[in-house]
């Protein structure tokens, strides 16, 4: 479960430098090498009525990406990291997942979707898409936002949002692979109010506290493994609490797994990461389960 | 005998323009597209001269470079290096390289910055091949 090698999908309005500078703390870790991805959506040079195909506009954007990539290669070369680059006019999820069956990545990071409310509706989302398609970890980046909260050290206080599932487990296991890195971590369950049946106090307790001991059990586990590790239970809308809980702990991300369970899949990633991962002002970690890709 | 000239290098274009420079003095081009292709080329076909670039996928012409200069076997192939990464970035990363793999590498004999103009990439190649 270790990240050693990472793809840094990148249209450069999105994630630049200073984001990938952010994850190079992953170098502690066992990071090793970088492998940049942009991708020129194909309309930015397909024919046109009178001027055809915009080859000049191709080779000006791919010359403009290369140059920026050198720029960002150089630095990290420097640093004895390995580095690849690809620069492709294509769509950008296929795109995506051709390099990730070539490179064999160990972390996708990829910025915000920027589509228009319209055309997600009809489109859908690229994170999500990318979720549904890879069983590799995504990491959205969150950043140029208007209150440009991506802090530089990311992995200082993330936030991991566990549903109990297996992913969740799996997530465990990419948190321990990166004691190196991160400070402290605050573990948290969100109780949906639906699960609290009775509306005698004690019961609602019971429940509280029999969630607080199971997180207790997984700080423990974490904190055995050199991580410092803080339980929260939180109560009512997972999406909501999620994020209230990020913003009070000042989480500098939130790791997410997703459900293992085809039925159940499309009601998580549908809601509480689709909706966190596009929306919430944080950088989200994504674990995709086992079974997530379509064939 | 036609000496044998691999150029490692993913762009389709700058390929195109080495291969008609050597082709234009007399030399058989071989091609790769990336730093697993270059080295799998290199040890079935033994190339005189390898025209290397830095920035490429699939392994890059760093470490490519490395490889080659700590194998007993490969280490005698003389190497251009044809990239838009600065020299003074590629012999830090050998360095750091140095450090944390331990060993040390040659200086690359030539050492080109993209872009050249076709006179000077052959005078390169004719220095190393005669």
């Amino acid at each position: 479960m270790k990240i050693r090698k990472l793809l840094f999908v990148t249209k450069f309005e999105d994630l630049c430098y200073d984001a990938l500078n952010s994850l190079l703390a992953l170098k502690t870790a066992a990071l090793e090498h970088v492998v940049f991805l942009n991708v020129i959506e194909r309309d930015k040079v397909a024919m046109q009525r009178g001027s055809g195909y915009l080859k000049e506009e191709e080779v000006k954007l791919k010359e403009t990406a290369n140059i920026r990539f050198i720029d960002w290669a150089e630095n990290l070369f420097e640093m004895g990291m390995e580095v690849g680059a690809y620069i492709e006019v294509s769509t950008l999820i296929p795109e995506i997942l051709k390099v990730v069956k070539k490179e064999s990545p160990d972390l996708i990071v990829i910025g915000r979707s920027h589509k228009g409310a319209l055309e997600q509706l009809y489109a859908g989302s690229d994170v999500i898409e990318l979720i549904r398609r890879t069983d590799t970890p995504i990491l959205v980046f969150k950043h140029m936002m208007d209150d440009n909260i991506v802090p530089e050290k990311l992995f200082e206080r993330p936030l991991f949002a566990t549903n109990w599932s297996k992913t969740g487990k799996k997530a465990v296991a990419y948190i321990k692979a990166m004691k190196n890195v991160i400070g402290e971590i605050h573990v948290m369950h969100v109780v949906k109010e639906s699960a609290l049946k009775s509306p005698d106090t004690h019961e609602v307790q019971k429940v509280r506290k029999a969630e607080r001991q199971r997180l207790d059990k997984l700080c423990d586990e974490l904190e055995e493994a050199g991580i410092n590790a803080r339980s929260h239970v939180y109560v009512g809308d997972p999406q909501k609490e999620i994020e209230k809980a990020a913003k009070e702990y000042q989480a500098t991300m939130i790791i997410l797994g997703s459900s293992d369970k085809a039925a159940i899949l499309e009601r998580w990633v549908g809601s509480v990461s689709k909706n966190i991962a596009d929306k919430s002002v944080f950088p989200c970690f994504l674990i995709p389960g086992e079974k997530n890709i379509d064939q | 005998m036609t000496k044998k000239v691999l150029v490692v290098d993913d762009d389709p274009d700058v390929r195109s323009f080495v291969v008609t420079v050597l082709e234009e003095n007399q030399y058989m081009p071989l091609v790769a597209q990336d730093g697993v292709e270059g080295l799998e080329m290199i040890e079935k076909h033994k190339p005189d001269l390898v025209i290397l670039d830095v920035l490429m996928p699939r392994g890059s012409g760093i470490r490519l470079y490395r490889k080659l200069k700590t194998n007993e076997n490969l280490e005698k192939i003389p190497i251009i290096m044809f990239t838009g990464i600065a020299l003074r970035s590629f012999l830090k990363s050998q360095r750091a390289l140095d450090e944390f793999k331990g060993g040390e590498v040659p200086k690359p004999d030539i050492y080109l910055e993209k872009p050249v103009e076709p006179e000077e990439l052959a005078a390169a190649i004719k220095k190393k091949l005669g």
